[in-house]
């Protein structure tokens, strides 16, 4: 499976991303789980060595070009960058910090690695993508690696604009399947509503849960709490739904 | 005064921004609100309907880099802005999204 998943700042992106990520390598598949925001997020959601590894990549392994800003330099390839420059998380998981450069400041930086990993050639591996909040980058080449998108949203009235805004942009680019998680539900009266709206599948519904707040203020993952959660098994829920549909696709 | 909000995603800044602004205009100041956020959601914490938030976002879209469409700031807000609740002037300054694959 190779999913990315956008949404609005706050809406728990990097919580589902994170949790997906320990789910499936629970499972036995083989994990790359990108950090493609700038800010920390994933690591923390992920439990990879206490939030601490986003540092991002070396900056040795890139160059700035021409009317290209920052890319990586042609001898690196993606295999390459997760074998030796990934991270070591939980569960048999490789964690790579794909939104930065550190040192770097300028707008061009953060795109420098956007397209390395659509040519990471290993089927067998699963690709699960925390693309940057809002609508800047998510579909600007970001989610080339990915062949589902989830749209995170809350419930909310800002919420659901910027998920139209997303879902005008994921028009431009069709090679990608979409689908909406709703996050934070407390009812769902609304939520039938705004996928009809949408005019997008609903892939999951994770209901409001304290353990997730609980988590995040602790900087732990959530799939390490020793309490069961109603998020959790909702989250579950959702990566044995796409787990299903891709068998069925195949 | 001129005052500035920002902070990580999700943590409150366009309520916070928002709730600001109206107080400023209630107190009896003379507000503008300007959205600089690339996702510009702003006009909702301030009152306006959805619709009419999308339509400033749209409208700030349709300038492109905006150089030759206001070449001043009170030009930008009066040709492209519009007055919320309470009184609030607003306008979205940043560059929007726009699709751009590859």
């Amino acid at each position: 499976m190779r999913i990315a998943f956008a949404g609005k700042g706050g809406s728990g992106k990097s919580v589902i991303a994170g949790t997906v990520a320990r789910l499936l390598a629970r499972q036995g598949c083989k994990v790359l789980a990108l950090d493609v925001d700038t800010l920390p997020g994933l690591s923390f959601s992920i439990g990879v060595g206490g939030g601490s590894s986003d540092a991002g990549l070396p900056a040795e392994l890139a160059e700035e070009r021409e009317g290209q800003g920052w890319v990586l330099r042609e001898e690196v390839s993606a295999e390459e960058l997760v074998d030796r420059h990934a991270s070591d998380g939980p569960d048999g998981i490789r964690f790579l910090q794909l939104g930065k450069l550190p040192g770097h400041v300028s707008p061009g930086a953060v795109v420098a690695f956007r397209h390395v990993v659509k040519g990471f050639c290993r089927p067998e591996w699963s690709i699960v993508g925390d693309l940057a909040a809002g609508t800047r980058q998510a579909f600007s080449g970001w989610a080339a690696f990915a062949t589902r998108v989830a749209l995170v949203i809350e419930p909310t009235a800002a919420s659901r604009l910027t998920a139209k805004r997303l879902r005008g942009m994921a028009d431009a680019t069709p090679n990608s399947a979409l689908g909406l998680v709703f996050n934070k539900v407390r009812e769902s009266r609304a939520i039938e509503e705004m996928a009809a709206e949408l005019e997008l599948p609903v892939w999951a519904q994770v209901p409001y849960d304290e353990r997730v707040a609980k988590a995040e203020r602790e900087g732990r993952a959530l799939v390490d709490d020793a309490e069961a959660s109603p998020a959790l098994a909702a989250i579950d829920g959702l990566v044995q739904h796409l787990l299903a549909e891709d068998l069925e696709a195949v | 005064m001129k005052l500035a909000v920002v902070g990580k995603g999700g943590v409150g800044k366009t309520t916070i921004a928002g709730v600001v602004a109206r107080s400023f205009a209630q107190a009896g100041r003379d507000v503008v609100a300007l959205d600089c956020d690339t996702n510009p959601n702003l006009g909702l914490a301030l009152g306006l309907s959805p619709e009419e938030t999308a339509r400033l976002a749209s409208i700030r879209e349709s300038l492109g880099d905006g150089g030759d469409h206001a070449p001043t700031p009170a030009e930008i807000l009066e040709r492209f802005g519009a007055t919320g609740p309470g009184g609030v002037r607003l306008a979205v300054v940043s560059r929007i999204d726009r699709p751009n694959p590859g």
